[in-house]
């Protein structure tokens, strides 16, 4: 399949079946071992698969990182109570495609996922939030969650085995923060996606006000392989606090820009030279942020040291978060795609907390008045100070998410905005 | 299989780059068909979709869309829960929601009009006031932009002959910038209604518009 592009360094788990629409019928995907790792599931209990979640590491893949398999564990044992499983479909974290993609190309791996969490927190109904733009995807998503009810997978009594699970699709309309785990509970309530203040903590009280968990797309993708094939066999790729394979979305100026399912702790500067062809036109490297727009801009420098783990971005002073690898050559305008991305986080804050509903504003203003040519070099203290008090002073991590573009650009390119300040000069096209 | 001639112009199963019949994707069964009723209530036509034919004055609900309505109210715990899916279903017909249906709905689901309006005017996909029979959103956020989402912004403006965010006097286009549509590594991604254009280049813009026009609804 020439899934528009593929490397033969990926190691090709949740992605195996990009590109062949084939895959989203069911009986391709049962007869390709589909629906296998539910059985297995439903057979041994939950305490067994949430033990095989844990012992393969499997860390959430929906920004934090947070091991799936103990977050899992927090859930209560009775079921006095009803439990919900989310699965988180929001994407809206600028550089980052892979969920849409995980679902349009294999969506009974996703719902297989879904049931197999679900059996595992002991929940009956799983809510599946698209994002609201996403009708393809739900449409492909919708059908084959039609075609499973149909063959006994999902619904009542599945499989013989007397446990009932429901799955919906839900689908948003048009608002990032309801991609924070408690904006979309909220939202999923038919409210505002305002972030609840935590404690209480979902697992506690969680959508609906009863114990909920809550898993991005690609974590809950990956489990019926870790079922099927154990943790160990997980093991085999990635490091040892970083396990597994991660997909990559690659995106910006390089030239097979796409996901790539690669081993955790892959090179960065490999995967742009090697799997992405490197950067366009012969073009030399300026910037990367790895994680989706929400981590620390690095330098060329930076980039050569980096692996792609959770903890080999940290070491260069970034962060993982989605793996959303948006490479920036030396044409770029560093001082336009910041004030860009701070234009989207005014738009998309919530409002609730004054150092993020003031802060973001103003720091999409101040970058706009140096882009045009009209700022001063204070302008750039006040940048400094404005994002360090929205750190750590809001309900949600949105308001963090500012700062670290603007301060790591600031930081690293400071001579881009110095030129923008002086001269009212320009140092890339875009 | 679309003749159209560009890449991948919307549902799965007509993405030109994979060059399959929709019978390929899905049997008879192809997700582009838009569903009516029928079906499980988890399905498909629970979903809602963005129409090319709107109808402002169209009743909440009835016929098709009344069944469609119970049946997403079956798949919540509480009716407060379906708002967002009712305000969906609603936009779907009328085209935006307008005061009227969110009071409407608010009635419906037993919930104040204060209330509905707080949370419809939160959710940027709402529509407070009418649009074009096709609504082109142009991704201009990071990745799009660094690949050039300015100029193919700039050339929908142009050859739609209208303002950002206003309706072209033909009643055919509203033109507006959207947040990151998750297609960042299909530069520069469009989504026009329901359907997602990709790899889209400032001179692709011209036949995108044209193929639109001939194609009436969508
Ligand atoms: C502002 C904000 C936006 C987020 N958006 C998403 C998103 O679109 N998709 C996602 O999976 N997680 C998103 N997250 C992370 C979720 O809050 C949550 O950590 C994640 O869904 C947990 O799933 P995981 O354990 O499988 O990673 C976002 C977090 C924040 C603070
Ligand atoms: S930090 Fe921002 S987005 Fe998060 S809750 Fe506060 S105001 Fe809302």
């Amino acid at each position: 399949m020439a899934y528009p592009y593929v490397s033969d360094r990926e190691v090709r788990v949740v992605s195996k079946h990009f590109g062949d629409p084939l895959q989203r019928r069911i009986d391709t995907y049962v007869e390709r071992g589909g629906y296998k790792a539910l059985a297995k599931a439903l057979e041994v209990g939950p305490e067994d698969v949430v033990d095989i979640v844990k012992s393969s590491g499997l860390r959430g893949r929906g920004g934090a990182g947070f091991p799936t398999g103990v977050k899992w564990s927090f859930m209560p044992k009775d079921t006095n109570r009803p439990h919900y499983l989310l699965c988180n479909a929001d994407e809206s974290e600028p550089g980052t495609f892979k969920d849409r993609e995980l679902i349009r190309w294999d969506p009974h791996q996703l719902i297989e996922g879904c049931l197999i969490g679900a059996h595992a927190i002991r929940a009956q109904h799983v809510y599946i939030y698209c994002r609201g733009e996403f009708f393809e995807t739900t449409q492909v998503l919708a059908r084959a969650l039609e075609d499973a009810y149909a063959k006994g997978y999902v619904g009542e009594n599945i499989l013989g085995s007397g446990h009932t699970i429901d799955v919906t699709v839900h689908a948003g309309a048009g608002a990032y923060i309801c991609g924070e785990e408690t904006g979309l509970m909220n939202s999923l309530e038919g409210r505002r996606g305002l972030p609840r203040i935590k404690p209480p903590f979902p697992a506690a009280v969680g959508a609906f006000g009863m114990p909920s968990t809550i898993n991005n797309v690609e974590t809950l993708c990956a489990i019926p392989h870790i079922v099927t094939h154990g943790g160990e066999w997980y093991r085999q790729w990635g490091t040892e606090k970083s396990p597994g394979t991660k997909l990559f979305c690659v995106s910006g100026h390089v030239n097979k820009p796409g996901n790539y399912e690669l081993a955790l702790g892959f090179p960065l500067s490999e995967l742009i030279e090697d799997v992405c062809g490197g950067v366009r036109n012969g073009n030399a490297l300026k910037a990367v942020i790895p994680g989706g727009s929400s981590v620390p801009i690095i330098n060329a420098e930076e980039v050569s040291r980096c692996s792609l783990d959770y903890e080999g971005c940290v070491a260069v002073g970034t962060m993982l978060g989605c793996a959303s690898v948006i490479v920036m050559d030396e044409t770029a305008d560093i001082v336009k795609q910041v004030r860009r991305m701070a234009d989207f986080y005014a738009h998309e804050s919530c409002g609730q907390c004054t150092p993020c509903r003031e802060g973001t504003t103003w720091t999409a203003k101040i970058l706009r008045r140096i882009e045009d040519g009209r700022g001063t070099e204070e302008d750039l203290d006040t940048l400094m100070q404005t994002t360090q008090n929205m750190v750590g002073t809001t309900i949600c991590v949105l308001s963090d998410s500012v700062a670290a573009p603007v301060q790591s650009s600031i930081v690293k390119f400071r001579d881009e905005y110095l030129a923008l300040i002086r001269r009212g000069e320009r140092v890339g096209a875009a | 299989m679309s003749d159209v001639p560009f890449k991948n112009p919307g549902w799965a199963g007509n993405t030109g780059e994979f060059d399959l019949s929709e019978d390929q994707v899905r049997g008879d069964d192809f997700v582009g068909e838009r569903p009516k009723h029928g079906g499980h209530a988890s399905g498909s036509a629970t979903m809602p979709y963005m129409l090319a034919e709107k109808n402002p004055d169209a009743v909440l609900f009835e016929g098709e869309y009344k069944e469609r309505f119970e049946k997403i109210l079956t798949r919540y715990p509480d009716k407060q829960a379906a708002l967002l899916p009712a305000l969906s279903l609603a936009q779907e017909l009328r085209g935006y929601v307008s005061p009227a249906s969110m009071d409407r709905v608010a009635e419906l689901l037993g919930l104040s009009p204060a209330y509905v309006r707080g949370v419809t005017t939160f959710y940027t996909m709402y529509n407070k006031r009418p649009v074009g029979r096709h609504l082109v959103q142009v991704c201009t956020n990071i990745s799009c932009n660094l690949c050039g989402a300015d100029d193919v912004l700039a050339a929908f403006l142009r050859y739609t002959d209208t303002e950002l965010g206003e309706t072209s006097e033909d009643g055919n286009f509203t033109v507006i910038e959207a947040e990151c549509l998750a297609g960042c590594g299909f530069p520069t991604c469009v989504q026009i209604n329901s359907r997602y254009f990709e790899n889209v280049s400032p001179t692709e813009v011209p036949k995108i518009i044209e193929h639109l026009k001939a194609e009436g609804d969508s």
